[in-house]
């Protein structure tokens, strides 16, 4: 059978957990959690599961870390992907955004710190309380609100 | 003691020998460097080929997964999964592991991905064949798919595109089973392959090892249980979801 994809993307993926976990923080305590939590890497390219996936990698998208204190201490350069990734990322959301619109105009002003809308984490902060509007589900997180997802194979919460 | 005329011709033939074995080596070791030995082609492309023709099969995976922090240090995950499929349009696949439970499902219309522990899932209209599905997967939303393109009926093209060296290593039993040992090298990757040796020359393991990260990272995954006269039921490759389950977005990539 013909094909017309890439020859160089194939894979030898049996069930993978696609985590990418290449950095951490140096100034975070090391532990379990932390790996748990600092899963999405911002940049990281991963660790191919196919022979293929050498060829074609290419850069993680840009996940921003869990907590702010993750954010702080992602260098610079890390944020300024971030920030390219996340703009493409704001795009795809933007009929998320308006349909939270009103949601947004409610909560008068963002917490301080808080990930900017349409950034991608990987695990809730602390606190949260779903709430639903237009039969979409959200998370509240102190006014911050969160909209679960599929990114890939990962589940991830997009800022909105 | 001075050794006989005999004496001398055994030790000059021996240095003969040698120098000829050693010459044989290394001649050895070129043609080992120069290219893809014939017998390794032909033992792929049989595993590749017999997995081809295979309709309906299911198989027990053990995957193994290094990550290489910023340190060095490399940290290992481990997953099992359950694997079914029927071709040409359907897929199923369970895993859990370190992180995460997830099953993923394709009808040959729909691809569901959801994690039970989480109560969500997404669900997205897909191609109506499992290569297809896998390629869309891939390439639309960064979705890699369990067995992903083993599951392609031209596997052996796929998996020996930019090959540069291979050969047979010999023998080996994994898990209890003998297999043939290939090993081949690409550029930034060696990956080997241990094949059932027999009538059904199944895959049974993989290791790719990513030369071009820190500390070259491997994945590595053990096909244990294969059975290629399986019976499915009608919730093998459908998915219902759960009362209490979201339905959330599979973003595009």
């Amino acid at each position: 059978m013909s094909r017309t994809r890439n020859p160089k993307v194939f894979a030898f993926t049996m069930a993978l957990p696609l985590l990418y976990l290449a950095g951490i923080a140096p100034d975070a305590p090391a532990g379990w959690t932390l790996l748990q939590e600092a899963h999405a890497v911002v940049g990281a390219p991963l660790t191919p599961v196919s022979a293929a996936g050498v060829a074609r990698r290419t850069t993680r998208r840009a996940v921003v870390a869990t907590s702010t204190t993750q954010a702080a201490a992602a260098d610079t350069a890390a944020v300024q992907q971030q920030q390219a990734a996340t703009a493409q990322q704001q795009a795809a959301t933007a009929q998320q955004q308006a349909a939270t619109a009103q949601q947004q105009a409610a909560v008068a002003a963002r917490p301080p710190g808080a990930p900017a809308a349409g950034a991608v984490v990987t695990a809730l902060p602390a606190g949260c309380k779903p709430e639903t509007s237009n039969g979409v589900e959200y998370q509240n997180c102190g006014g911050v609100y969160y909209r679960a997802a599929f990114q890939g194979n990962n589940l991830v919460y997009v800022v909105q | 003691m001075e050794s006989t005329p005999r004496g001398r011709q055994t030790a000059a033939l021996s240095r003969c020998c040698v120098i000829a074995a050693l010459a044989t080596l290394s001649v050895a070791a070129q043609a080992q460097s120069a290219g893809v030995a014939p017998e390794a082609k032909q033992m792929l492309k049989a595993s590749t080929d017999f997995l081809a023709g295979q309709q309906r099969f299911t198989a027990d995976t053990r995957n193994t997964l290094e990550i290489v922090l910023k340190s060095g240090q490399k940290i290992e995950f481990n997953s099992t999964g359950h694997q079914f499929v029927q071709r040409p349009n359907k897929l199923r696949s369970e895993r859990s592991g370190d992180l995460v439970e997830q099953v993923f499902v394709y009808d040959g219309k729909s691809l569901t991905l959801y994690q039970p522990q989480d109560k969500v899932y997404a669900q997205v209209a897909a191609p109506g064949t499992l290569e297809e599905m896998l390629d869309f997967a891939r390439e639309k939303h960064d979705v890699v798919a369990p067995f992903g393109d083993l599951l392609f009926k031209n596997a052996y093209d796929i998996l020996m595109d930019g090959v540069t060296e291979g050969i047979v290593v010999g023998k080996a039993m994994i898990e209890g089973v003998l297999c043939d040992h290939l090993a081949f090298r690409a550029p930034d990757l060696d990956w080997q392959i241990w094949i059932q040796e027999g009538a059904q020359p199944l895959p049974r393991r993989i290791v790719i090892t990513t030369l071009d990260l820190p500390n070259a990272p491997q994945f590595a995954v053990t096909m244990t249980r294969w059975n290629l006269a399986p019976a499915f039921d009608a919730q093998t490759f459908t998915f219902t979801p759960q009362a209490g389950m979201t339905q959330i977005e599979l973003l595009p990539r």
